[in-house]
């Protein structure tokens, strides 16, 4: 039985099992993609949120057998762009991560949005971010931190 | 590919599902919620005959494996539509939620379906054997019973290309992203020559099904505003007796009260 081919972060991978495995815990135990995270297994929390052909999805809702041929991004890939370093210099400079949990996906879905509206608004960041939850700071710095990533990487996106 | 199949044409899949005992596999949003076992999955979303949107003389088709997103970025889709999808969960849900998805998972808080119910939209499913178009309000039969045979796929929702013009949407859920309908309600209406010609009304998240009374809609059609108007009071009393709603995730008097108000909310709106 032929094996469900995709690239992940660039190298191409073949993975054997089950066509209805979760992405999410393929992505965790299979290919130690730990960046990706369970929160809810409902799609309703954003922890897991990858990039797949440039969308961003909930990784916890994607059977295997919908990534074959795809390229699928974490956080592992996405952290060696230069888009990376202007949301993580800015997230940083405005403390917008504290326990860190909802980080990768929150980062994914900065991505997602600012690859689409290199320019968006705060009603657009809240928009492009409403799927990914946060319980430690309240939003208003992870937003304002968009925004400046933005600005400060302006030509990036 | 253990326990799964990728179409690669609608021919390809409706061999594939005659053949094997298959769930067709979408967006996968509600299945790997619901994550049943030892089942195996008919993987559609690179069928291009179900990605896409068409419109001819009378209907804008929407495939069933078209997302929310890509309908929200369509010209063809009507406003009320898009209004609706707008408010399904969030990004990365409508990056991967379907039409096709959101009919087939069989659930009366189905925000799209809601819009398909109150239009007389008509689907069309397809098999090896033939085709065949239904009504929705035929297809949508209870909780998890849909009319749609083992060896079917549903391939297009026909939406009426024009009359969807005037109309309230109102989806009401416990936060603004992410919130799955508590109630939700969809009134089209149109009038010509001064006479009301649809006074369409339709009920999502409160029953098995979602409602709609079209024997009460008749009695305002071919009135005039004023003589709806005068009708109103009757016209609400008779939704009230008809609507038995369950419990839900909120009390079936509390959606009770919220369905009517709603409800006059959008005979006013409209002037009636």
């Amino acid at each position: 039985m032929a094996d469900i081919r995709f690239t992940l972060n660039g190298k191409e991978v073949a993975y054997g099992g089950s066509a209805t495995d979760r992405l999410l815990e393929v992505l965790r135990n299979e290919y130690r993609c730990t960046s990706v995270k369970c929160g809810c297994k409902e799609g309703e929390c954003g922890a897991c949120s990858v990039l797949i052909d440039g969308t961003l999805l909930n990784s916890c809702c994607v059977a295997m057998g919908a990534v074959e041929g795809a390229r699928v991004v974490t956080m592992e890939g996405f952290r060696e762009t230069e888009r990376f370093a202007a949301l993580d210099k800015a997230f940083g400079e405005l403390s917008a991560v504290q326990c860190g949990f909802c980080i990768p996906g929150m980062v994914l879905a900065a991505e997602a949005l600012l690859s689409k509206n290199a320019h968006p608004t705060e009603d657009e960041i809240r928009e492009g971010l409403s799927g990914n939850l946060c319980r430690c700071t309240g939003y208003n710095a992870i937003v304002n931190a968009v925004a400046n990533a933005a600005k400060e990487g302006n030509g990036l996106w | 590919m253990v326990n799964g199949y990728v179409a690669a044409s609608l021919k390809e899949a409706l061999e594939i599902r005659a053949a094997h005992d298959v769930v067709p596999y979408a967006g996968g949003t509600d299945l790997m919620v619901e994550n049943r076992k030892g089942v195996e999955y008919l993987f559609l979303s690179k069928v291009p005959e179900l990605k896409q949107i068409a419109v001819d003389d009378e209907y804008v088709r929407i495939g069933a494996a078209v997302t929310f997103t890509e309908a929200l970025a369509s010209a063809d889709v009507p406003r009320l539509m898009k209004e609706a999808a707008s408010r399904i969960a969030a990004p990365a849900i409508r990056n991967a939620g379907t039409f096709g998805g959101n009919l087939g998972n069989g659930s009366a808080k189905a925000d799209s379906v809601l819009i398909e119910f109150v239009a007389d939209a008509k689907l069309r499913l397809v098999s090896k054997k033939g085709e065949r178009i239904v009504d929705v309000d035929k297809f949508y039969l209870g909780r998890k019973k849909l009319d749609l045979a083992d060896d079917e796929l549903i391939a297009e929702i026909l939406l009426p290309k024009q009359g969807l013009e005037q109309y309230s949407y109102e989806k009401v859920g416990g936060r603004n992203a992410l919130a799955i309908s508590r109630v939700s309600f969809a009134g089209v209406f149109a009038a010509e020559g001064g006479r009301i010609t649809n006074v369409a009304a339709a009920f999502g998240a409160v029953a098995d099904t979602v409602l709609r009374y079209k024997d009460i809609e008749a009695t305002l059609l071919g009135k005039t505003v004023d003589e709806a108007k005068a009708l109103k009071e009757d016209y609400l009393k008779a939704y009230a007796d008809r609507m038995v709603l369950t419990r839900g995730r909120v009390s079936a008097e509390y959606r009770k009260t919220v369905c009517m108000n709603l409800l006059r909310d959008f005979l006013t709106k409209f002037g009636i």
